[in-house]
């Protein structure tokens, strides 16, 4: 089983939170030009730490 | 160093890693890019192989994006999780042994001074509560009543996270762990009040949950390191492995701390220091 984040774009308002929260390196990513995230979940974890700092609930951890 | 080491001849170009050629064109080095820029630059670390929501991790990250200048920066490191980082991170390392992290980046310092007597190289320890506060104790204390130009930075997870949870010196009164079934049973040692009377004209306790503060204070302590003298920082990096709590709960369980008064947040700068710090955050401007 491999646990990754997963983003709504829709919801994502790009305050960065979860950029800040993240143990691991490059693995969500700011895009200037969209004013959004987005996430390389071939390096995520699943810590769930991003999931918790997202104030809009854009981030969500699916178990497979 | 400058950005010409790293780049890659063209030649080779299809057979180099992307994530190195990710780190050539889109890295910090040479650039002004701090933890506010995060997500937009290539991180100076790769995957590593600590555990999903480790604090220890996060303020890694956070270092590396604070360095002032990485190019010329070099990491003394100790044996434990830090140790675990630092062949994933693209900044000049040496491991020494367990304990001895001061001691080799006394000399390191010394030797880059006399090599390059006009460049400032930035000489970082970096090692966990373990190495910094019980078993290198000796080396690291000796190395500020030397005043050597030099940073040290404890990663404080209050435990031997890397051995399996034995208690350290920083761990808490009664803090049960793998390997402390009886509870600790004396108190946290005030590292940073040791750090200040012995010799360190800057002093620091920060938090990961604190990004942008705790930037502020890494290079402080890494400017004033070279211009002033030694310097101390303490991250609090919870270890949610030994200390058994889900591991996305590290940021609220950070805060939840120092909410409850447990973890204190705090600076010590020398008159002196303050002095420089003014003068330089002045020229900065
Ligand atoms: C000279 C020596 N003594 C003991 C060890 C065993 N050892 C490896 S890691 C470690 C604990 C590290 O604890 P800490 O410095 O707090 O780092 P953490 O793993 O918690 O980040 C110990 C005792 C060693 N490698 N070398
Ligand atoms: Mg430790």
């Amino acid at each position: 089983m491999y646990v990754a984040i997963k983003l709504d774009k829709e919801k994502c308002i790009g305050c960065k939170m979860c950029i800040f929260v993240c143990p691991e390196a490059n693995v969500i990513a700011f895009c200037p030009k969209s004013k959004k995230v987005e996430v390389n979940e071939a390096r995520c974890k699943g810590c769930g730490l991003c999931v918790v700092a997202c104030p809009k609930d854009a981030l969500s951890l699916d178990n497979n | 160093m400058t950005k010409n080491i790293l780049k890659m001849s063209p030649a080779f170009a299809d057979i180099i890693p992307a994530e190195y050629r990710e780190l050539v064109d889109n890295g910090p080095y040479g650039r002004d890019v701090g933890v506010a820029e995060l997500g937009t630059f290539k991180e100076l670390l790769e995957e590593h192989p600590l555990c999903a929501g480790c604090g220890l991790a996060l303020a890694l990250r956070i270092f590396l994006a604070s360095l002032p200048a990485p190019e010329d920066t070099i990491v003394v490191g100790s044996t434990g999780c830090s140790s675990l980082v630092f062949p994933q991170a693209a900044v000049q390392n040496i491991h020494s042994l367990f304990g001895n992290q001061n001691s080799v980046a006394s000399g390191l310092k010394r030797a880059l001074k006399l090599r390059f007597p006009d460049k400032d190289k930035d000489v970082i320890v970096v090692a966990g509560d373990g190495a910094t506060a019980d078993i290198g104790l000796d080396m690291v204390m000796h190395s500020w009543f030397r005043r050597e130009n030099i940073t040290t930075i404890m990663l404080d997870n209050e435990a031997y996270a890397n051995t399996g949870g034995q208690e350290s010196g920083m761990s808490q009164q009664g803090t049960v762990l793998y390997m402390a079934p009886k509870g600790k049973n004396f108190p946290k040692i005030s590292m940073p009040e040791l750090a200040r009377e012995a010799g360190c004209v800057y002093v620091a306790v920060g938090t990961p949950a604190q990004p942008r503060k705790l930037e502020k204070m890494l290079k402080r302590a890494i400017i004033l390191a070279r211009h002033v003298g030694p310097t101390y920082v303490q991250i609090m990096t919870p270890c949610p492995t030994n200390y058994k709590f889900k591991n996305n709960e590290t940021v609220n369980r950070l805060k939840g701390l120092e909410k409850d008064g447990v973890f204190k947040p705090r600076e010590y700068i020398t008159a002196e220091a303050q002095e420089a710090l003014n003068r330089l955050e002045e020229v900065s401007k």
